[in-house]
């Protein structure tokens, strides 16, 4: 590369030529314009030819010679594809997961249109007691909740998306007697996600309802097909007039009749609910225990039946084959706590493990267990008022106690090691008939009082139930309480007959009393529209004598009712009260303290303690 | 008389009259929650009584930035009807009649769907354009549907006519989160497929 300073600059011999020949040129051109341009000579104008040829002298310039040499840059040319940067899927998706349930069983038809004058059709509200708190009780929700053991999240599910329960019974879309109180809609909640369930509320809080509305919204949900209820020959009726009023839309059937017509009950009907007592139960053992008669749910009410395990009615419950099992008791430990492990034999089996000691048996079967009393729910229920009425034993009833009490002692002093308790329960039966009447002059210190007491009763327009243990003095009492229009209502009284008498002495106004014995009056009998019972003896444990008074103190009941329990001072009865009210205590506190007592009843050292006697009966080695 | 039959009368045992059987009424109860991990569907078919059929809920979906960037202003409806919703409905086998949600901006489900689409009209919650507010005695809130669609106010009105009147059409809202409460803690909303 030469320097910049050289390239293309002429030398200096070229300049001047170069000025010579312009010179001439300028010279040339200068003469010409002289002449022809000139005023004086302008007529006569000269054409001169000018040489305009220019004379070119062409030179090689240096700066030209030299190579040329290109600065040469690499450039990228937009010969690639753009660049470009993914921002993500801009559609979007999502996946789901679904349960379907299963269907009520058929289509279901809308209501029909409501009343405009029968604000609460179907219902019985106006009957119910005012409670201080409704409004607020109703509007808390009430709703079923998986147990703790439901694993399955379907399940689970089924049991969460199930709609509040008190709303179901305000009588818009289920017809019920009456709107269930909220402590029954939780009786409700807890058994229906339940398989294994023991309902023990106390006598008179409506279990049942509790039950058969628990049974119909399943039924409904569709998720039982199949149920069966096992109860006590005599509450057959009751179970089938309270089906009627709590599950209308639910069709039952009782398994009775002869064997054919039973075999048939059994097998091939398809009525969704069926109900059988625990006799008939014992003879079909080959029929229920089949596997083809499966049931979704069998209940079992007054489950004290089969508080012993091996008893042949035990042993046939516990073998239908079902999915669900409840059983029903107010009294579920009557005399001892294996009497709840044996109901358990049904409840759930495999939940209290062989040789548990009792103050397990709480942790282990709290879960399945509902107990309330009527304490826990007294602002659902009028109180009871208990009267325990102390009387003085007539002259003549005292002389003959006097001397039945010393001859029975010295007669079981006599007996010496071949005394048995059944010796002592002669007597104890003994001198409690005299305390009730006179064996010679029908003197009675407790018929003059109820006598008293009943005037009022029948002057007030109410009624009352009088309890006996036995048949006798209640036919006595029938006698001087004529004016009264008695009913009895006992095991003496046919079973066809008994339904009616509890009919007549619902609705007839003349009826003011209905006497009855503890054995068959004290279970499963509504008579809640009574205000008044009288125990005129003491029966043996104090859950019988409770059951009793809880056929009037129950679900329904608008009223006060008084209670009256006569007892005959410085007698047995005195004696055995004594021991029953120590029993009563512990019983209320039963389900709720580990420490469970031995035994409910009067136990055989507490039977002949109730007598100075020293004598035992002689055991076996 | 108030009671619903139950049973059919060939079960031929104690106690039971059968009026006339009607074709039952279904609803659908639509919903979506926005949480931490995006928007979660939950979906509950009933009968007439408010009696769970069937329920399906969603995995929970959660834009991105250039998702919402792009979709702008229609992307809660795009997820709440066309994502959600849409898919919800095709595939719960039951299929109702008519189909109630709490979300209002889940309305635009309306025009991917064959039958009516309600909402209950919540406090504080954003409602969609164009809404024509009523009520009935079967909720507790006013209740919304999309004016487009005035032509079926008088097909709603009768529908909702079959639902048992025992029944809010609020209520169930509460069932369904409970249920995706219990789903989340099962873990199954992460697992939904």
């Amino acid at each position: 590369m030469q320097p910049d300073d050289d390239a293309g600059h002429p030398s200096e011999p070229e300049r001047q030529r170069g000025t010579e020949a312009l010179q001439g040129t300028n010279e040339a051109l200068a003469g010409a314009r002289a002449r022809t341009y000139s005023p004086q000579n302008s007529p006569a104008l000269d054409i001169v030819e000018l040489d305009l040829a220019l004379a070119t002298d062409a030179h090689a310039d240096a700066r030209f010679e030299r190579t040329l040499e290109p600065n040469v840059r690499e450039t990228r040319l937009l010969t690639d594809s753009p660049w470009v940067r993914s921002v993500g899927r801009l559609e979007m998706s999502v996946a789901s997961e679904g349960w379907k349930f299963p269907a009520p069983p058929v289509e279901l038809k809308p209501p029909p249109p409501r009343i405009v004058t029968e604000p609460a059709a179907g219902r019985h509200e106006k009957n119910l007691p005012q409670l201080p708190d409704k409004d607020q009780q109703a509007k808390k929700a009430i709703r079923a909740k998986p147990t703790a053991d439901t694993v399955v999240f379907k399940d689970r599910l089924l049991c969460l998306l199930q709609p509040p329960l008190d709303g179901l019974f305000d009588g818009r879309q289920l017809e019920v007697p009456f709107q269930p109180f909220p402590y029954q809609l939780e009786g409700i909640a807890f058994l229906m996600p339940r398989h294994s369930a023991l309902l023990a509320d106390e006598m008179g809080l409506g279990k049942t309802a509790q039950i058969i509305l628990s049974l119909r919204l399943l039924f409904h949900q569709g998720v039982i097909r199949r149920g069966l209820i096992v109860c006590p020959k005599p509450l057959v009726f009751n179970w089938a007039r309270e089906l009627k009023s709590w599950a209308p839309d639910l069709p039952f059937e009782t398994i009775e009749g002869d064997r054919e017509k039973r075999r048939s009950a059994w097998f091939t009907s398809n009525c969704p609910l069926k109900i059988v007592n625990y006799e008939t139960l014992t003879r079909d053992y080959e029929y229920s225990s089949d596997p083809k008669v499966a049931f979704d749910v069998v209940v079992c009410d007054e489950a004290q039946r089969i508080k012993n395990r091996d008893s042949k009615t035990a042993q046939v419950v516990c073998a239908i084959p079902r999915a669900r099992s409840w059983a029903i008791s107010g009294t579920p430990i009557e005399n001892h706590p294996d009497d709840l492990v044996n109901i358990f034999a049904f409840v759930d089996p495999d939940r209290i493990p062989p040789d548990t000691p009792p103050k397990r048996l709480q942790q282990l079967t709290s879960d399945c267990i509902l107990r309330r009393t009527k304490d826990l729910v007294q602002s659902d229920m009028p109180p009871k008022i208990m009267h325990d009425l102390e009387i003085e034993l007539t002259p003549a009833q005292r002389a003959a106690y006097d001397l039945a009490h010393k001859d029975g002692v010295i007669h079981l002093n006599d007996l010496g090691d071949t005394i048995t308790v059944q010796h002592v329960f002669q007597l104890v039966m003994r001198l409690k008939q005299i305390c009730n009447f006179d064996p010679r002059t029908g003197e009675s210190a407790k018929m003059e009082r109820l006598l008293a007491d009943m005037e009022e009763v029948a002057e007030s327009g109410q009624k009352a139930i009088i309890f006996s243990q036995w048949v006798e003095p209640l036919h006595a009492i029938a006698k001087q309480l004529e004016r009264f229009g008695p009913l009895e209502y006992h095991g003496k009284i046919p079973q066809p007959e008994r339904t009616p008498i509890l009919d007549r002495f619902k609705n007839d106004p003349t009826k003011h009393v209905l006497l009855m014995s503890y054995g068959t009056g004290s279970v499963g009998l509504n008579l809640q529209f009574t205000n008044y019972v009288f125990l005129f003896d003491r029966w043996w444990n104090p859950a019988i004598e409770d059951q009793a008074i809880n056929r009037a103190h129950r679900i329904g009941q608008k009223n006060t009712v008084n209670v009256t329990r006569f007892l005959s001072s410085e007698t047995i009865e005195q004696r055995i009260a004594s021991v029953l009210d120590a029993k009563r205590k512990v019983f209320n506190d039963l389900l709720a303290n580990a420490e469970k007592p031995a035994t409910m009843g009067l136990s055989e050292e507490e039977i002949f303690g109730l007598f100075d006697i020293r004598n035992r009966p002689k055991r076996a080695a | 008389m108030v009671g619903m039959p139950l049973i059919p009368t060939q079960w031929g045992c104690h106690n039971v009259s059968v009026p006339p059987v009607s074709t039952p009424i279904t609803i659908g109860f639509l919903t979506a929650m926005q949480e931490s991990s995006g928007w979660l569907g939950g979906y509950l078919v009933t009968n007439s009584w408010g009696r769970p059929l069937e329920f399906r809920l969603t995995t929970a979906v959660q834009p991105n930035r250039v998702q919402t960037a792009l979709y702008g202003p229609t992307l809660t409806e795009y997820v709440l009807a066309d994502l959600i919703g849409k898919t919800l409905v095709e595939k719960t086998a039951a299929k109702p009649d008519l189909i109630v949600t709490d979300v209002p901006l889940a309305l635009g489900l309306r025009s991917r769907v064959e039958m009516p689409v309600i909402s209950v009209k919540l406090e504080n919650v954003a409602l969609p354009a164009d809404t024509t507010a009523f009520t009935h005695s079967r909720s507790s809130l006013g209740l919304l549907f999309l004016a487009k669609f005035a032509s079926e106010r008088d097909a709603i009105m009768k529908l909702l006519e079959r639902v048992d009147p025992a029944v809010d059409l609020v209520e169930p809202f509460t069932r369904i989160r409970e249920a995706v409460s219990e789903a989340r803690k099962m873990g199954v909303t992460k697992s939904a497929a």
